[in-house]
């Protein structure tokens, strides 16, 4: 097999360097605290709520602790994607790049595997700690790997969003930015609408309006919600039940019809969720070889002069 | 080897490349010459698939550089003006990451890299950074690195610019080492003197336009139309103007104390009669000597006055540089 190039020299350029171990020290560090912090609210609850077994409350562990991974992934990927293409252009070291044999999206996907790789050195030198509440008992084994595959949809689409800015920017410090502008519009922008739409159903209802219409296509927008998929994850994982499901239950006013009945079905949110992130996914990456195609590029720069 | 056909590349109104046509026969060492912003590097970005010309075609081999954008890549080594380095990677590491984006397996690499290492005299730095080379090693190494898939066109932008005197020496003695290994060459540069020692053919570019190509005798031949004829002298300067003037095949071109220089349309035989003349009316001829054009005269007739393009310069910078 022909493991992709850019793969091969970046993860061995990178493994060389002081920053990977000093990054997965800082990892470690702040899963480390954030465990004793969590035991020790843990504790000290069970000591107010009547000497509860402290065991019984270990479980949440697993959501802390997984909440922490992903949210450090989702910190960390963008930035080293983001510099990805922009630092090859800074190094110009890019345009060499593009007269071999590599397309642009094999050079697109070798820069997303690194960022991968690199991730999964982070979550993998986390599992001794993550591990801690399956030793303890009250979870499944099978979780575990449950949140390694979400850690590395995670990566994927944190690095898809960063590779996209990266192929835009020339800068590497302006596709951090923008990556993380990226981020803000997938958490608050899906959701925020939905909100909105909701707190103004709530109004209406408390003055006694009728209201009409429904906020099903905003609804839809949740299945983009990276918070709300991590939601339901841990829901399903912990409790046995769609958070989704009972959200649209409640929520919704009206009957929620077509792909919005179907997520809301037990089970469902998570796999059409997984399916429309893939694609989102898939469709930053097709965007940043396009980006980074010198001959479509200037072809598109060109018709832009043109017209204007 | 590469035909280039009525090229073209637009910015907006301004065009960095018109109107470019060249041949480049298999085997030649051909140089580009031209002032900043006259369009070289656009040419060479649209020869290796990095920018899309406005119109116009360009093949290598026969084949179409845009219509077969991959095929034309393994046919292409291109060696950039500037020489990015990755921290932390190894000489031989650095050659086998080019190598294998070409496909290409380990143990090919291995030997390739091996002999062109040799080649290019840095064998003994395979274990070496990169980034610790000293810049005329880089650009060597980026010289091998170009070649690692044995490509049958060699691209080189400015390559010299800014190496010391003997790292120059050392890639002009390369690229002629290459080229009499069969590979074309195409090589931009602005130092002309390097160029006229190395280079078999030349092609001078002025604001966007091609405007002289080919043999750099050849277009001395073509540009300054005669031949020059330089003959010192001792005694009977006026004897010797006069035969000049007399024939109608020569036309002085200055006077001195004790030389005459002089462009003419004659044959050997007559240059050797005209100089017999003047030795028979007593004129003391010490010695004669064609007078050689240089390339750097021929690029300043070619391309005009210097100084009055100046403003047109700064508007003719490229783009994307």
């Amino acid at each position: 097999m022909h493991l992709n190039p850019i793969v091969k020299k970046d993860v061995k350029v990178q493994s060389r360097s002081m920053k990977i171990c000093w990054g997965i020290f800082a990892y470690e560090l702040i899963l480390a605290l954030v465990f004793f912090l969590a035991m020790l609210v843990i504790q000290q609850n069970s000591i107010y709520s009547g000497g509860q077994n402290i065991y019984n409350a270990m479980v949440w562990l697993y959501p802390i602790l997984a909440v922490t991974q992903l949210v450090i992934l989702g910190i960390v990927v963008p930035v080293r994607t983001a510099a990805s293409i922009s630092g090859e252009k800074e190094r110009q070291t890019f345009d060499i790049m593009m007269t071999t044999s590599m397309t642009p999206f094999s050079v697109i996907l070798g820069k997303v595997m690194t960022a991968i790789v690199q991730s999964m050195f982070y979550v993998v030198a986390g599992m001794p700690i993550m591990a801690l509440p399956f030793i303890i008992g009250g979870m499944s084994w099978s979780s575990l790997f449950w949140f390694l595959g979400v850690a590395l949809l995670v990566s994927v689409f944190s690095a898809s969003i960063g590779i996209l800015c990266s192929s835009i920017c020339r800068k590497s410090i302006s596709a951090v930015i923008m990556s993380y502008g990226i981020y803000l519009i997938f958490f608050l922008g899906t959701g925020l609408p939905y909100l909105i739409y909701q707190l103004v159903i709530a109004a209406n209802n408390s003055y006694g309006y009728v209201q009409s219409g429904s906020g099903d296509n905003l609804l839809l927008l949740l299945l983009l919600n990276p918070a709300v998929y991590l939601l339901e994850f841990f829901a399903e994982v912990m409790i046995g039940e769609s958070v989704a499901a009972s959200m649209l239950g409640t929520m919704s006013s009206t009957q929620p019809g077509g792909l919005v009945r179907l997520a809301a079905s037990e089970g469902r949110w998570l796999i059409i969720s997984t399916v429309v992130f893939l694609a989102v996914i898939f469709l930053f990456l097709w965007l940043a070889a396009r980006r980074i195609d010198p001959v479509r590029q200037h072809r598109r720069r060109q018709s832009m002069k043109s017209k204007a | 080897m590469l035909r280039i056909d009525h090229l073209y590349k637009n910015y907006g109104k301004f065009q960095a490349v018109s109107d470019l046509s060249l041949h480049i026969p298999q085997g030649d060492l051909f140089g580009f010459v031209g002032p900043n912003g006259a369009g070289k590097t656009t040419t060479i970005r649209m020869v290796c698939g990095l920018m899309k010309p406005s119109a116009g075609a360009i093949s290598i081999n026969g084949m179409d550089a845009l219509a077969h954008r991959k095929d034309i890549k393994r046919q292409i080594g291109y060696v950039p003006d500037f020489f990015g380095v990755y921290d932390n990677l190894k000489v031989k590491e650095y050659m086998d990451f080019y190598g294998s984006m070409y496909r290409m397996g380990s143990k090919e690499i291995e030997k390739i890299a091996d002999d062109l290492l040799e080649l290019v005299n840095l064998s003994d730095k395979k274990e070496v950074f990169v980034d610790t080379l000293s810049r005329g090693m880089k650009q060597r190494l980026c010289v091998a690195r170009a070649l690692i898939h044995n490509p049958a066109l060699l691209i080189l932008d400015e390559p010299n610019s800014g190496l010391d005197p003997r790292a120059r020496v050392e890639m002009k003695e390369l690229l002629l080492n290459l080229q009499s290994m069969g590979k074309t060459i195409v090589i931009s540069s602005h130092i002309l003197s390097e160029l006229s020692e190395m280079c078999t053919s030349i092609g001078i570019m002025d604001r966007g336009r091609l405007v002289a190509a080919g043999r750099i005798e050849d277009i001395m031949e073509g540009v300054f139309g005669s031949n020059g004829l330089v003959i010192t002298l001792e005694e009977g300067r006026e004897t010797a103007v006069r035969i000049a003037k007399e024939n109608p095949r020569v036309k002085l071109e200055s006077v001195g104390e004790q030389e005459i220089r002089l462009s003419h349309t004659m044959t050997k035989q007559e240059v050797s009669k005209l100089i017999g003349e003047m030795i028979a009316k007593d004129v003391v001829v010490t010695g004669f000597h064609k007078q050689e054009g240089s390339l750097e005269t021929l690029f300043m007739s070619v391309t005009g006055d210097g100084d009055a393009r100046k403003g047109e310069k700064e508007d003719a910078s490229e783009p994307h540089r």
